[in-house]
């Protein structure tokens, strides 16, 4: 090693990381050289001084300044919420996430269907209403004196998907006693709709026996025909015994009583 | 002194509390703090000669790495620390010195001697006689400990050049503190 080259080593060489072979030629060198001795001893004396120096001490307020740094940087943390972390703690972000999702969810649907359950009866009460409505109208409209509106009356009968028994007796009513023949007829007509009641049945075969006008012993004929009802078989019997029978009314009876098995 | 790699009492290395750190646990950086303030606030007073000015700047160190905490990509910490440190320091003098010129911008207050009644070491007074690229490279390596290998990282330089240049410096230092001793 030349001597530059060898001067360049002598920090290494007290740090003690020189390779053997470095090693072995650097001491040749201090041995053969006395002014290379001297320059290694200098610095040896300059890395002493620099190893002894001792570190000046900073102020107790750097410490305490950095102490609230730290707090005020966790207090901004708190509020913003840090989501990026590891995989045990993301995971455990992600069941809070979700649970606060699933009670979200729980408190909407109870809330919904505790308003559906609310809106449900508000509006079964008021379908309620408008039924006791009706059947109020069709009861006083039967009573009115005027044909047509006892007919409107009945035809209101449409409006009821199942008429209780008062409707259905006022009908019958109209339909057995009412002095005109067309609002008879109507009532007939609206109660047909009705003939697997067996209230509307009786009413009916009671009709077979009052009824005087041809028309409607004909339809009676054919509606009580296609019920097979065995209980209109007699009043059947009964009109074809009668004088002031019309002939087509005994023939149509002729042809419907055997097919009442 | 020495910097490198120290465990600390949990065994874990400064990489991995420093990792912590940016994942969100603020608390460990405390750990930090204490092992490493002393060694930033003495680099830049060597470097500056002006103990007010060290520990405010230590404080703005200590602020950057809460700051960009996320930043940190798992190298070498005390490369990373001193990095911070060295910016701190070259932008505190760039921002208050006529002439823009990095690190020789570094004003060293012992020759204004009138302004201020710091009580400094033989050493210290050596130190101040070299150029600040020299006194930095001194300071880092001989006295906080800082290896070849992260004094390239920091000066993004290789550990070759460095160690030429720490030769260099550590020549120019033998020789003014011979001579004022």
């Amino acid at each position: 090693m030349e001597k530059r080259n060898m001067e360049n080593k002598i920090a290494e060489y007290l740090d003690g990381t020189l390779s053997q072979s470095e090693m072995d030629a650097f001491q040749k060198r201090l041995t053969t050289d006395a002014d290379f001795q001297k320059e290694v001893e200098a610095f040896k004396m300059l890395f002493k001084d620099i190893e002894q120096e001792e570190p000046v001490l900073p102020s107790k307020q750097l410490r305490s300044n950095f102490e609230k740094l730290l707090r005020e940087e966790k207090e901004k943390q708190v509020k913003v919420v840090s989501i990026t972390s590891n995989s045990g703690k993301g995971f455990s972000q992600l069941f809070k996430i979700a649970a606060s999702i699933a009670i979200l969810m729980g408190a909407f649907l109870v809330g919904r269907y505790s308003q559906q359950k609310e809106l449900n009866a508000t509006l079964a009460s008021t379908q309620e209403e408008v039924l006791q409505y009706k059947e109020a109208t069709l009861i006083s409209l039967l009573g009115n004196e005027s044909a047509s509106k006892r007919i409107q009356g009945v035809q209101l009968i449409k409006e009821f998907d199942s008429p209780d028994t008062d409707i259905v007796a006022a009908l019958g009513e109209k339909m057995l006693g009412d002095e005109n023949t067309n609002v008879r007829l109507s009532a007939m007509e609206a109660l047909s709709q009705f003939s697997y009641s067996e209230q509307v049945k009786t009413i009916f075969i009671q009709a077979l026996e009052t009824e005087e006008n041809p028309s409607i012993q004909v339809a009676l004929i054919e509606i009580l025909g296609q019920l097979q009802e065995k209980k209109a078989i007699a009043p059947m019997k009964k009109l074809l015994e009668k004088d002031d029978t019309q002939p087509f009314i005994k023939r149509e009876i002729n042809n419907t009583l055997p097919k009442i098995i | 002194m020495n910097t490198n790699k120290k465990m600390s009492a949990n065994q874990q290395t400064d990489e991995e509390i420093m990792a912590e750190v940016a994942g969100g646990n603020l608390d460990v950086l405390k750990i930090l703090f204490d092992k490493h303030h002393v060694h930033i606030f003495n680099f830049l007073y060597k470097m500056c000669g002006d103990r007010m000015l060290s520990e405010d700047l230590t404080q703005d160190v200590f602020y950057k790495v809460i700051k960009y905490r996320t930043s940190y990509k798992h190298g070498s910490f005390v490369s990373w620390l001193f990095t911070i440190a060295r910016n701190s320091m070259n932008t505190h003098f760039t921002r208050n010195k006529e002439t823009h010129n990095d690190l020789e911008a570094v004003k060293y207050k012992l020759g204004e001697e009138d302004e201020h009644k710091e009580d400094y070491s033989h050493l210290h007074k050596a130190l101040q006689q070299l150029e600040a690229s020299d006194r930095e490279l001194v300071v880092l390596n001989r006295f906080q400990g800082i290896r070849y290998e992260e004094l390239a990282e920091i000066m993004n330089s290789t550990p070759g050049a460095v160690k030429t240049k720490m030769s260099r410096a550590l020549k120019k230092l033998k020789t003014v503190y011979l001579q004022t001793i």
